[in-house]
């Protein structure tokens, strides 16, 4: 897989449409025939920037209490929530209605207290002018949240605006730099093709030292090949094409390898994300991006296609979570989101939350030891005995998952309590953590006011 | 040896259903030498397997590669009829312009509905991806489709919709705006102004045979 991905960059190339970029790549000794926008990058060129990629990225928290390392240090993940969503489902009617900025207030303030969500991204936002969305939606998020926060753009103009908001809420430019609270998504345009849009987004990000992840979103059926091992192969190579965009643009920039696999149904034609070929296809490519390129991975952890909170929601994300997480995934995705990365749910977000707690503690294998095997104590054990007050159970019965959301009631009260499932009892925690979390901003009045300045200032140019 | 209209006309129906675009363009061919009516080929052989198609799609028994690979045959066995069709007073099948609006590049679900038109028998005129109002009103002028379909995949682009259906009407199109979508649902296309929307390839299609009145429809 990792040669052929090579050697597809290599014999096939991949089109850039960015003029700049092109002249650079080509001086950077790939082949372009003149006036092509066709970039054939040289194997030496692929194995030399991934060589020269960063092995280990800091996203940095506003609060740096909530700076992440990748790869974690206990082996395990982070989480972050889901990007995207145009959809909202009510916590408490589970209502679907559109998502508008109250909603991202709600999310921020919300994932800033899940313990397993290591950054925010945005949702879309209605309600705002549809083309600026991006840009009150990072607003919103940088201004509500201490995490770091990650950055969607929808439009090449709109990219500037977006690091400017990031910029202000961290203190100017070298203070991004210094400690960059946010990252940014860079797209392929699968198969094999680059927009203005990306290629303008990571040479602005690379200017301020803004991490990227670089992704590649290929459509099993669609826009890749049917066969999961195809579609692997044309993640892997749009990601190196990006990590050879950003040695090249910006050498040294942070880039996370992200691959989000998805699927078309064959049955139906719609677009899947919790497929069984698509929790394998992500598996595979983390598994390639890490383990044979060595870098930092990224892909939904989280996400079902289901539209509600419902019994497969659950199955597919458990199943997604511990998948990705056993492939080595350093950030699982898609906390909260429904229907294919359409919707978002915050009921689901604080299950999500749970599941990701479970996989990183089943993830985080015990050392096999005489203390973990108790040898001593089984040494000495008496016929009969039991190990229910011994010192060795006092020193390990605080390491074990407790649960916040999942029951382990018995049957009579289960009853007594009127039969409460999973999504009442998460609905439960998330009236708590509101109530005790007010939405509030994080940032002084002056950087709001000046927020919004920057914001309204978007409004007037690209939505004008 | 002669067998019967009947059975000749099955033969058709059969060849699409089992994705031979060349046998089903070569039997149309012998259907037409021997002076069967083009109506009547289309109608109960073509359309006829087409909407079996739909139904066995609806079903879940055809998967989507299926349905496209039976709606190349169908279009096989059309393209023969085509020209004797418009020669003829035969009723036209209808035309239909569809595209992705400006500034939006997704086309999956796009190529998908205008796939499954050309399999329901219409002309279909894709005009691509990031098509902006302009290109749409031109192409109104130059085919006078009966339907244009607009698609588009992010909330962002969705206002494009309205303005290529602002800029249609203003010049007068008088045929119907279909659009569709993921973001995009029946209450949006009222409120701006389009004739209707579908929420997948084959209501996309039984769509567009309303509109244009097809009689099967
Ligand atoms: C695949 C995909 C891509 C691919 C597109 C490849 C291609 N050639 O089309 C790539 C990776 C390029 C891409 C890019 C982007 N994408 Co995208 N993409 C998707 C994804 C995952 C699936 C879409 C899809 O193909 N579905 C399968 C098809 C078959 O379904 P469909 O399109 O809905 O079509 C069916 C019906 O809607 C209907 N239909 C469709 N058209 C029409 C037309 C008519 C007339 C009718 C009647 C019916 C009809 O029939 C179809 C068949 O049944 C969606 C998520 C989702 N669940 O939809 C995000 C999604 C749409 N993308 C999104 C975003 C943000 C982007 C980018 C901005 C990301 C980026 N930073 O680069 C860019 C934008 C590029 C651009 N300018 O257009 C967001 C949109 C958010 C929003 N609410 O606006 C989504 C929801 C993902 C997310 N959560 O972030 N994307």
């Amino acid at each position: 897989m990792r040669a052929r991905a090579v050697a597809l960059l290599d014999r096939h190339g991949v089109a850039v449409n960015h003029p700049q970029a092109v002249e650079r790549l080509r001086a950077a000794g790939c082949r372009v025939d003149a006036g092509d926008k066709r970039v054939r990058i040289p194997a030496e060129l692929t194995t030399e920037a991934v060589a020269a990629a960063p092995r280990s990225i800091t996203l940095c928290g506003k609060d740096p209490r909530h700076d992440l390392r990748l790869p974690r240090a206990d082996g395990t993940f982070w989480m972050r929530t889901g990007t995207g969503a145009h959809g909202f489902i009510e916590p408490h009617t589970s209502a679907y209605r559109k998502l508008v900025l109250d909603d991202v207030r709600t999310i921020a303030t919300l994932a800033d207290t899940l313990s397993e969500v290591g950054f925010i991204a945005h949702p879309f936002v209605n309600g705002v002018p549809e083309v600026t969305a991006d840009v009150h939606g990072l607003g919103t998020l940088l201004a509500y949240s201490t995490k770091h926060n990650w950055i969607q753009p929808y439009g090449t103009e709109n990219i500037a605006y977006l690091l400017r908001l990031a910029a202000l809420t961290a203190g100017g430019e070298a203070a991004l730099r210094a400690r960059p609270i946010v990252s940014c998504i860079v797209c392929s345009f699968t198969p094999l093709e680059f927009k203005t849009m990306d290629v303008e987004a990571l040479i602005q990000c690379a200017r301020l030292g803004v991490p990227i992840h670089a992704c590649s979103l290929p459509t099993a059926g669609g826009t890749a090949p049917v066969t999961m091992p195809g579609t692997v192969l044309m993640a892997v190579a749009e990601i190196l094409a990006m990590v050879v965009l950003a040695h090249v643009l910006g050498p040294g920039t942070p880039v996370i390898a992200t691959p989000l696999i998805f699927c078309l149904d064959m049955r139906s034609g719609r677009s899947l994300q919790s497929s069984v070929e698509a929790l394998a296809g992500a598996s595979m490519a983390v598994q390639v991006m890490k383990r044979g390129f060595g870098l930092p991975t990224h892909t939904y952890g989280a996400g079902s296609d289901t539209p509600d909170i419902d019994g497969q929601s659950q199955a597919e994300r458990a199943l997604i979570a511990f998948l990705v997480g056993l492939a080595g995934a350093d950030v699982l995705g898609g906390v909260g989101q429904l229907e294919c990365a359409t919707v978002f749910s915050p009921v689901q977000a604080v299950i999500d939350n749970e599941l990701g707690a479970m996989a990183r503690n089943y993830l985080r294998t015990a050392a096999i030891d005489d203390e973990s095997l108790a040898w001593d104590d089984l040494l000495k054990l008496d016929p009969g005995g039991n190990f229910l007050a011994t010192e060795h159970t006092l020193r390990h019965c605080r390491t074990g998952f407790a649960p916040a959301a999942f029951t382990r009631q018995a049957r009579d009260a289960y009853e007594a309590a009127g039969r409460r499932d999973l999504a009442a009892q998460a609905r439960d925690m998330l009236d708590g953590i509101l109530r005790a979390h007010p939405a509030r901003p994080v940032v002084d009045a002056a950087t709001e006011a000046e927020m919004r300045r920057v914001i309204a200032g978007a409004d007037a140019k690209i939505a004008g | 040896m002669a067998e019967d209209l009947d059975t000749r006309l099955d033969a058709i129906y059969d060849a699409v259903l089992a994705y031979e675009a060349g046998r089903a363009a070569e039997l149309v061919r012998q259907e037409t030498a021997r002076g069967t009516g083009c109506q009547q080929i289309l109608t109960d052989a073509l359309i006829a397997a087409m909407d079996e198609v739909g139904d066995q799609f609806a079903e879940g028994r055809l998967f989507v590669p299926e349905m496209l690979m039976a709606a190349k045959a169908m279009k096989a066995g059309l393209e023969v009829l085509r020209p004797l069709l418009s020669a003829t007073d035969a009723k036209p099948i209808g035309t239909i312009v569809i595209g992705t609006v400006h500034k939006d590049l997704h086309d999956i679900g796009k190529n998908l509905v205008g796939m499954m038109m050309e399999g329901g028998g219409l002309k279909v005129i894709d005009l691509g991806v990031d098509v902006p109002p302009d290109r749409f009103l031109a192409a109104a002028q130059e085919h006078r489709p009966d339907v244009i379909g607009l698609s588009a995949l992010l909330t962002t682009t969705m206002p494009n919709m309205r303005k290529t259906v602002d800029m249609l009407r203003g010049v007068g199109y008088n045929g119907r705006i279909m659009v569709g979508g993921a973001p995009v649902n029946a209450a949006f296309a009222e409120a701006i102004g389009a004739d209707g929307f579908a929420p997948d390839a084959p209501g996309a299609v039984k769509l567009a045979r309303k509109f244009i009145g097809a009689a099967d429809a």
